[in-house]
């Protein structure tokens, strides 16, 4: 039964930062209909300006987290406003494959600059950890946690309250429409591909405390966000969430399987991506449109 | 454009071309035929995809996972002491079509973003799978016996045989009623539908045909490579450069895959060896002035009537 409880606290910490992960990621497919394959590029960004600030100037590294956010909200905008926006009414293949080629670039260019040491972010407190009947918790992971619902929580008083916020929902609800009552659409997309790579900077910070960065860092991530998005449905908020909790959960009681089949050892541990996409297809299978989706995909 | 086989001339082209590279290994220079039989493979995996992506317009990203089973038959059948090119090409050809029947079925019915993630999900899966199965080496991978410097040959013409037989197919395809009911699917499947033509069946179709090929280069890559692992054989590489190189040359058509293969392969070596750290760097600052610049493949460019001012008009529906 601990056993049980500990898989149960290790998913859910595990799943509050997946869902800031794929929050992001989340936003720019169902709003502009890309599937953004240089996302993992963006959080590996995101953790070495943490690493960066923490190493140059003692900066902790809760504190970069909204300085991840700014730099790479400008990055992000302006990627998309010079380059993304000239194909992003091509067919799904052109911001597949534009997406992906960034991403190439991006982790080229971080291993000319960081090399591909891994490289930790390491504040006093990392280490640090407490016992509720026998379950052990790390402080830095509760403080992520923390920070992670307070981030998706701001993002959904934003997304509902503000101006901006109700532009970007009316452009992903039908862009003809938005535009004729006078919401800038190429604004609108730069302002949500920023958000989407700010929030994939600031999960890379939030991640540096518990990850080792090197410049491939981000690519395990973006099959685990796509699983979350495809369970949690696009564009939502509270989507991302339910669907980064039910991942955690999910992979995390998935790497205690362990069997042997016809003399053959199976261990879950280099099995949780496999659990997490027979979990896809299965949902896929059922609703092609996953969980939450709208009838029109 | 030269209907639904693409440029007659281009197609010409690349015949010819293949008849040149039937000479490769009389130049008895080991880099040229290494850099060549690439090229072939690359082709050959092109063609793959180009059925499904091309044909039918659903844009796997998987395809991979065929040219991994292959190589993996091929390894397989080493493993217990045959090491026959033909039986390994036919093996692999059988499991593959069997896989993206079983597979496609459920995996066909989604379209668009979600047909790629679905796909790319199958492929990261089993290669996730072969790296924890004991009986495929797992990590580590598996050895395969080679034949003998003098007869090294060979590997370049089997994988010679496989690109103009995927090319030869793909033109065949194409020209019977098949290759006729993928476009229809690909141009309307609604429409497609109430013709009469069952959207599934021919998809499925569609992929077990390019599954084939893929597989088919991938059991004459292993025993050339003489190893393959897990990383090597389900590469991002492998996964991509044959979509890329489909795009550019003209997806949908014969001669597309064969010309996009030998220009970024080609250019691909070339950075490899001028700038071995680098050239992942200029790799992508390709596929990313491609996809800029060139979203329609360069048939649409020796097509362009009406000069630069169409180019970029045509360039300019694809912003918002």
């Amino acid at each position: 039964m601990q056993l049980f409880y500990q898989d149960l606290v290790n998913g859910i910490l595990a799943g509050g930062i997946l869902a800031v992960v794929a929050l992001g990621f989340s936003l720019v497919w169902g709003i502009m209909n890309i599937i953004n394959l240089a996302h993992g590029a963006f959080i590996m960004l995101g953790g070495y300006i943490a690493w960066e600030f923490f190493t140059r100037f003692h900066v902790d590294p809760f504190l970069s987290v909204p300085i991840a956010f700014v730099i790479m909200f400008g990055f992000g905008y302006v990627l998309q406003r010079g380059l993304i926006n000239r194909v992003v009414r091509a067919p799904v293949l052109a911001t597949f494959l534009l997406t992906f080629g960034l991403s190439l670039l991006i982790q080229n260019i971080a291993l000319i600059v960081w090399t591909s040491d891994t490289r930790a972010v390491t504040p006093t407190y990392s280490g640090a950890n407490f016992t509720i009947h026998d379950v052990t918790i790390p402080w830095a992971k509760v403080a992520t946690l923390a920070a992670a619902l307070l981030i998706t929580l701001f993002m959904y008083l934003w997304l509902q309250r503000s101006k901006m916020g109700r532009a970007i929902r009316a452009t992903s609800m039908d862009v003809g429409a938005a535009q004729m009552v006078g919401v800038r659409v190429a604004h609108i997309y730069g302002v949500t591909f920023g958000i989407g790579a700010g929030l994939a900077g600031a999960a890379g910070a939030l991640l540096s405390l518990s990850y080792s960065l090197n410049p491939s860092m981000g690519e395990p991530f973006l099959i685990r966000v796509f699983v979350v998005c495809v369970l949690g449905g696009l564009g939502s908020v509270e989507g991302a969430l339910i669907g980064g909790l039910a991942y955690g959960i999910v992979a995390s009681f998935a790497s205690n399987i362990d069997f042997t089949l016809y003399g053959q050892h199976v261990s879950g541990t280099g099995l949780q991506d496999v659990v997490a996409l027979l979990v896809l297809l299965a949902v896929l299978i059922v609703r092609p449109t996953g969980l939450a989706g709208r009838a029109t995909a | 454009m030269g209907g639904i086989t693409g440029n007659r001339y281009a197609i010409g082209l690349v015949l010819l071309a293949m008849v040149a590279l039937l000479g490769v290994p009389a130049l008895h220079n080991d880099y040229l035929t290494l850099t060549f039989r690439n090229i072939l493979m690359f082709a050959a995996m092109s063609y793959g995809w180009n059925m499904i992506g091309g044909y039918t317009g659903y844009v796997s990203f998987g395809n991979v996972v065929f040219f991994g089973m292959g190589a993996y038959c091929s390894a397989v059948l080493s493993g217990h002491g045959i090491d026959n090119l033909l039986v390994a090409v036919l093996l692999a050809m059988v499991v593959c079509a069997t896989f993206a029947v079983i597979v496609g079925i459920p995996v066909l019915r989604l379209r668009g973003h979600y047909f790629g993630i679905a796909t790319l999900g199958v492929s990261l899966a089993v290669a996730d799978l072969v790296n924890n199965l004991d009986v495929l080496g797992g990590s580590s991978g598996l050895v395969l016996k080679q034949a003998d410097q003098a007869h090294f040959w060979i590997y370049y013409y089997a994988m010679w045989l496989v690109t103009i037989g995927c090319i030869l197919g793909t033109y065949a395809i194409a020209r019977s009623k098949l290759g006729y009911a993928f476009v229809a699917i690909r141009e309307n499947e609604g429409a497609a539908q109430v013709l009469g033509i069952s959207p599934t069946r021919y998809k499925v179709t569609a992929w077990a045909l390019g599954a084939m090929m893929a597989g088919a280069a991938g059991a004459v890559y292993a025993p050339a490579n003489g190893f393959i692992d897990p990383s090597i054989t389900f590469a991002v590489d492998n996964n991509v450069f044959p979509i890329v190189m489909a795009i550019l040359g003209g997806m949908g058509t014969v001669a597309g895959p064969f010309i996009g293969a030998l220009l970024l392969a080609g250019v691909n070596e070339i950075l490899q060896q001028k700038f071995l750290q680098a050239h992942t760097l200029f790799f992508g600052t390709i596929i990313v002035l491609v996809i800029i610049f060139l979203p329609r493949g360069l048939m649409y460019l020796i097509g362009l009537r009406g000069g630069a001012r169409r180019w970029f008009s045509d360039l300019r529906a694809f912003r918002v």
